[in-house]
């Protein structure tokens, strides 16, 4: 912390050398990918539009579920156990597609695109909405899981692990949505598009996080979890690290 | 000059093919347990190959586009897709043909399977993408992005993905050398899994040298059971008696008893194991990959030019107009 307020004071004294000057720099960006993220918030917590869409999505869904699972009067086996994470992970994947993309179309749909072109390098607009998403996320997995723990029944055996694959699975999401959500917003069926783009690539992720999500929710299954895991944070990295690449090239399109 | 070169090498690349086809269909000889059925991976592992080699070359042109802006090098994109697509889904249609032949079902989600409709998908991706945006150079642009941000998940999904998943009825302990299937051991009265079946050792029985197991086994998505009982030489320590699977050309077999008979080792005899042992099959299967490579290098290229003689065309119309 000292080196950085010791820049942010005076950054005239220290421009001389090279490192102060990235490291004014990194900060500089963080400043404003975090100024582009309250600004989307704001703005998200002024329409609900993204939020709306996807919480009554989970919900409906996990109405839906507990409706038929009733019927079945589910037996905790180990099939059981695969169903609930696959229909888990269904509502969360399908929520987010319907939410997701709202951070880059909004700009698109109010024509301030340029304005922020003009005002933020094109990492920082990433970043700010990528953390859009991933808060989005985070809302969305702890509302979808506790409507499926209160209305499907659902039993969570290691709550720590579960929680860790719902985090991991939450971040491969975000990092493969963010910059499709960039792409469509210049094309013409931008939603049906956001989803076509997306699912192929949510494949991988979303299998290691279906088995992940089974092996949490029986009891003492934490250890069996964590592979899931691991793949999920290999797989968010690199496709964080593609897209931190990749972006410059969407936003100059 | 070059032209003639060209007409050269395509009757070459088709004269080449030609004999791949006759030699895979009249020379091969048949593996045993496989019958004709086993032909068909010299079409298969091929295809398959170039399908990946063409979502490789696909991105890596994408890639140069980004670089240089050249619109040649999208063309190369687009048309290494156009061709990658063709061979994905002949790979795909081969092989549920042999999973259904040798398996008996056409498709049940093995992690190669995942991995090539993955593929397939992302290539539609790639062109619901590319009809979906109107200006050229923004089309090129943002469809060289996916392609590349996609082709960050293939190592994900052909490295990582089948060796997470535990059940595979593919052949990597089949077709390639040196790899085995390892079997489960099941003390008596335990339930355990082999490919995608449930078995359920339900008790051994010694006559003499002989141990003969009583084996329940499952069909995938428990819609069946059977009960098969493979059985173990003690004296040579070797398998006696191989029941098949049913609806399957897969073997169960016995590979080893523990002396007090109270666990055995249960393992999927597949049959193609060491098919490319025989030379004239794996020389033929070697050849069918270059003749196919060529191939599609011959398609690539073809389809590039057309790409940017229409594309040239274009142009000059609209200059006109």
């Amino acid at each position: 912390m000292a080196g950085h307020s010791s820049t942010e004071h005076d950054p005239g004294l220290t421009l001389t050398t090279q490192q102060p000057v990235a490291q004014q720099r990194i900060v500089d960006l963080l400043q404003a990918a975090w100024a582009v993220f309250v600004k989307d918030l704001r703005i998200e917590l002024r329409t609900r539009y993204a939020i709306n869409a996807m919480v009554l999505f989970a919900a409906c869904t996990a109405m839906m579920v507990s409706i038929g699972t009733t019927f079945i009067g589910l037996r905790r086996t180990e099939e059981a156990l695969l169903i609930q994470a696959s229909l888990l992970w269904i509502a969360l994947l399908f929520a987010a597609i319907s939410g997701l993309s709202r951070g880059f179309v909004h700009e698109e749909e109010t024509r301030t695109l340029a304005a922020l072109r003009l005002a933020a390098p094109a990492i920082a607009v990433y970043l700010g909405k990528f953390l859009l998403n991933l808060a989005l996320l985070a809302l969305l997995g702890v509302i979808t899981s506790l409507l499926f723990i209160v209305l499907v029944r659902v039993q969570v055996g290691s709550p720590l692990a579960f929680l860790g694959i719902l985090a991991a699975g939450g971040l491969s999401l975000a990092t493969s949505t963010t910059i499709l959500a960039a792409i469509i917003t210049r094309a013409s069926f931008k939603n049906a598009l956001f989803a076509v783009l997306a699912f192929p690539l949510l494949v991988p992720p979303l299998i290691i996080a279906i088995q992940g999500t089974a092996a949490t929710l029986a009891e003492g299954g934490g250890v069996l979890a964590l592979p899931a895991l691991q793949f999920l944070i290999a797989y968010s990295v690199a496709m964080f690290v593609a897209s931190l690449l990749l972006f410059r090239f969407v936003w100059e399109a | 000059m070059v032209q003639q070169m060209a007409q050269v090498g395509k009757l070459l690349i088709g004269l080449w093919m030609a004999g791949v086809t006759v030699v895979m269909f009249l020379v091969i000889p048949q593996y045993e347990g496989l019958g004709n059925a086993g032909r068909i991976i010299i079409m298969h592992v091929p295809t398959a190959w170039v399908s990946v080699l063409a979502f490789a070359i696909s991105a890596i042109f994408s890639g140069l586009y980004l670089w240089k802006r050249n619109p040649t090098y999208d063309d190369y994109a687009v048309a290494a897709a156009e061709g990658g697509f063709l061979f994905t889904a002949l790979a795909t249609v081969t092989g549920m043909i042999f999973s259904q032949v040798v398996w008996g079902i056409y498709w049940n989600w093995d992690p190669r399977q995942t991995s090539i409709f993955v593929l397939l998908l992302i290539y539609a991706a790639l062109f619901a993408l590319r009809s979906a945006i109107d200006d050229v150079q923004r089309r090129r642009q943002l469809s060289a992005v996916y392609s590349l941000f996609a082709f960050v998940t293939v190592p994900f999904l052909i490295f990582v993905a089948p060796r997470i998943a535990d059940s595979t009825l593919h052949p990597n302990c089949v077709f390639i050398q040196g790899s085995t299937c390892d079997g489960i051991t099941l003390d008596v009265g335990m339930i355990g899994l082999l490919g995608d079946r449930k078995i359920q050792l339900i008790g051994l029985e010694r006559e003499g040298d002989l141990v003969t197991a009583e084996v329940i086994v499952s069909e995938p998505g428990l819609s069946g059971e059977t009960t098969l009982r493979p059985s173990f030489n003690l004296a040579t320590g070797t398998m006696a008696d191989r029941p098949e699977f049913p609806g399957v050309r897969y073997q169960l077999g016995l590979e080893y008893v523990d002396p007090s008979i109270n666990s055995g080792l249960l393992n999927i005899e597949a049959p193609g194991t060491g098919v490319l042992d025989n030379r004239i099959t794996l020389f033929t299967f070697l050849a069918s990959i270059a003749g196919f490579t060529a191939l599609f290098l011959w398609m690539l290229n073809l389809r590039a030019n057309l790409l940017g003689l229409q594309w040239a065309l274009a142009q000059r119309d609209g200059g006109r107009v």
